[in-house]
């Protein structure tokens, strides 16, 4: 776990001290508050309903999600194999696992950030007089971060499988695009009863589990568990590529 | 402390390093020497961990390093190749990161990094950005963060490249102080800097180790590349050698060319006997014109390894090196002036009323998937070029 914090302290300040990270901080403000204006424009000036489509009922969250994610995890792995800097931690004494989960957690971290900027529309509109349900919102910012969590350690996957950020990035979207592509894999389950193909669906339909419980604010223990779950296995195959790759 | 048994790491079919064996003591300085590719960065990163082996073990500090990883690594301050640091932090920020993957309490990690950076000199760019240092700065910020955690084994892959002679110095007098405290094996290619710095050398040679032993074992060992030069005038040659043969501690005498109204002699011997030549010459009343001693270098002995180039000696030393089958190299000459056999060079230009030269015939597999249809063996391999039926 020390090591995990060691190394998450790191990327954090990694994250902030390059360019790149600012300048996606700057252009996923931008597209945030953009779209924020306009749910409370479309849906005539209801803010819960405003933040509860920026925080995952509407559709350019997932777009965000497929595309940011990959983006900030690119050069975790990958850019430092190339500069060494794996060398360097790798023979440090700390674990594979931590240097893995510590760069996951910082990436997630990093969205939280962002994804927190709908705090401060929350606390604007409710300051002018707008009556907010708090608990809801903040389920539904757990749960995005939850999200968050799974699609860094995705793209940490891809930063693990290349030493070029570029292609561990669109490496990333693509592996994004297939996870939440999972849920319309039920057209292809008709040879399944209908208990079987739902109960296969439950097991990878991101969407359902996210829009179904912390959306709704709802905060079920079972969706968490899904999403924690689906994150380790991922973190899980990084290490393990992490680990083949002193083989390559 | 450092421990290597059969050591072996293949990559597909191609064997890095091969069945490499050492051991080295607390406070022993060994240098790595060999050509590039010879297997020194593959070997370096096998003792830290960084490439599990194929074959053989490492224990550092009695510790496994695959097995106890965590603890073999908490032993090794390491170096690599091209100085991998993060160049978006200030230098000390570097060596706090460091002292903190190594369990260091704070203040301890304070007070060590002012005394890792006063030793390697750069207290006063303990502020700056590591990615706007020069590249000889940077390689003692890199030399820092090895040393930062007091390690017991300190691993430096190529230490002083990019570095001034007078930083080489300072880094050279830098790793003989650490001697006292820490286990040091310096890869290097400069000759002088290990000769001058490791009391032990390795040789290796294509994955192999070629060489083992201190810089004076290793030239008592190839004792035989020593020579006493003799060019003198005497009325018979032949009558010289023979007398200079039977010098005490003269093991052969070649007599070379004669040069004008001077004959060339080199006498082969484990030391320096120029003063019994100079005696026997000064008795007989040969007319000297040169006489010179010519002691083995560490440079002569890993040109000699490195290169394959066969000694004048008959090679009746069992080591690794003398055993390889001799080469008739055109390299680089060798170190000590003596001659080189060299390959025929041959033009590639068409010489005019020379027969035109014989293409080689071209094997190539016939890919085109149209050839012959269904009837095409594609295991078959279709020759082009020359005459082709």
């Amino acid at each position: 776990m020390r090591g995990v914090l060691i190394v998450f302290r790191r990327e954090m300040a990694g994250l902030f001290l390059t360019p790149l990270g600012w300048v996606l901080f700057l252009l996923a403000l931008v597209v945030n508050g953009l779209y924020f204006t306009a749910y409370i424009q479309v849906t005539g000036g209801d803010v819960g309903t405003s933040l509860s489509l920026a925080l995952g009922d509407g559709y350019p969250f997932w777009v965000v999600m497929v595309l940011l994610p990959p983006l900030l995890t690119m050069r975790m792995v990958s850019e430092e194999a190339r500069s060494g800097m794996l060398e360097f931690l790798l023979t440090a004494p700390i674990r594979d696992v931590s240097v893995i989960v510590g760069k996951a957690l910082a990436a997630t971290c990093f969205l939280a950030l962002l994804l927190s900027s709908n705090l401060v529309y929350a606390l604007i509109c409710s300051g002018l007089g707008a009556t907010l349900d708090w608990g809801h919102i903040l389920t539904a910012l757990f749960g995005a971060v939850l999200v968050s969590g799974l699609f860094c350690s995705i793209g940490i996957v891809a930063s693990t499988l290349t030493n070029t950020p570029l292609l561990a990035a669109f490496l990333g979207f693509f592996l994004n695009v297939v996870m939440l592509s999972m849920r319309f894999l039920e057209g292809a389950l008709k040879s399944f009863d209908a208990s079987t193909r739902e109960a296969l669906m439950r097991k990878v339909d991101i969407v359902a589990h996210f829009q179904g419980s912390f959306v709704r604010g709802a905060l079920d223990s079972a969706d968490i568990v899904f999403f924690l779950a689906w994150t380790s296995v991922f973190l899980f195959l990084a290490t393990r590529l992490l680990e083949a790759r002193r083989w390559w | 402390m450092i421990t290597v048994t059969n050591l072996t790491r293949t990559f597909g079919t191609f064997t890095a390093v091969d069945d490499l064996s050492f051991h080295l003591e607390k406070g022993e300085v060994a240098g790595f020497l060999g050509v590039n590719g010879a297997g020194k960065t593959t070997t370096m990163r096998m003792l830290t961990g960084f490439l599990p082996a194929t074959r053989g073990s490492v224990q550092i500090a009695g510790f496994d390093v695959m097995r106890q990883s965590l603890e073999a690594r908490s032993h090794i301050g390491y170096l690599p190749e091209g100085v991998p640091l993060y160049g978006e932090h200030r230098l000390r920020e570097m060596l706090e990161f460091q002292a903190r993957l190594h369990h260091m309490p704070r203040r301890e990690a304070k007070s060590r990094i002012a005394e890792v950076l006063a030793r390697v000199e750069l207290t006063d760019r303990a502020e700056h950005l590591i990615g706007k240092l020069s590249k000889g700065l940077r390689q003692r910020a890199g030399l820092a963060v090895a040393l930062l955690p007091s390690p017991d084994v300190l691993i430096l892959d190529e230490p002083t490249s990019g570095l001034d002679p007078i930083q080489r110095i300072s880094v050279r007098n830098l790793i003989s102080e650490l001697a006292a405290e820490h286990t040091v094996l310096v890869s290097s290619h400069i000759l002088p800097e290990i000769e001058a710095v490791c009391r032990r050398v390795i040789i290796l040679h294509q994955g192999r180790m070629a060489a083992s032993g201190t810089p004076e074992e290793l030239m008592r060992e190839f004792k035989r590349e020593s020579a006493v030069t003799l060019e003198a005038f005497m009325p018979d040659p032949t009558e010289a050698a023979r007398l200079l043969g039977t010098i005490p501690g003269v093991e052969e005498v070649e007599q070379g060319e004669r040069l004008g109204i001077h004959t060339l002699f080199k006498i082969r011997c484990d030391e320096d006997l120029r003063e019994d030549v100079g005696a026997l010459a000064a008795a007989k009343g040969w007319a000297l014109r040169e006489l010179s001693f010519e002691k083995p270098s560490l440079e002569r002995i890993f040109a000699r390894i490195a290169f394959e180039v066969e000694g004048p000696t008959d090679g009746s030393s069992d080591s690794g090196p003398r055993d390889s089958a001799p080469v008739a190299t055109p390299v680089a000459a060798p170190i000590g002036g003596e001659p080189i056999e060299m390959t025929p060079i041959h033009s590639e230009l068409p010489i005019a009323g020379a027969a035109a030269p014989v293409e080689p015939k071209k094997i190539v597999y016939n890919l085109n998937p149209f050839d012959k249809g269904r009837d095409r063996d594609l295991g078959k391999p279709k020759s082009t070029g020359g005459d082709d039926s």
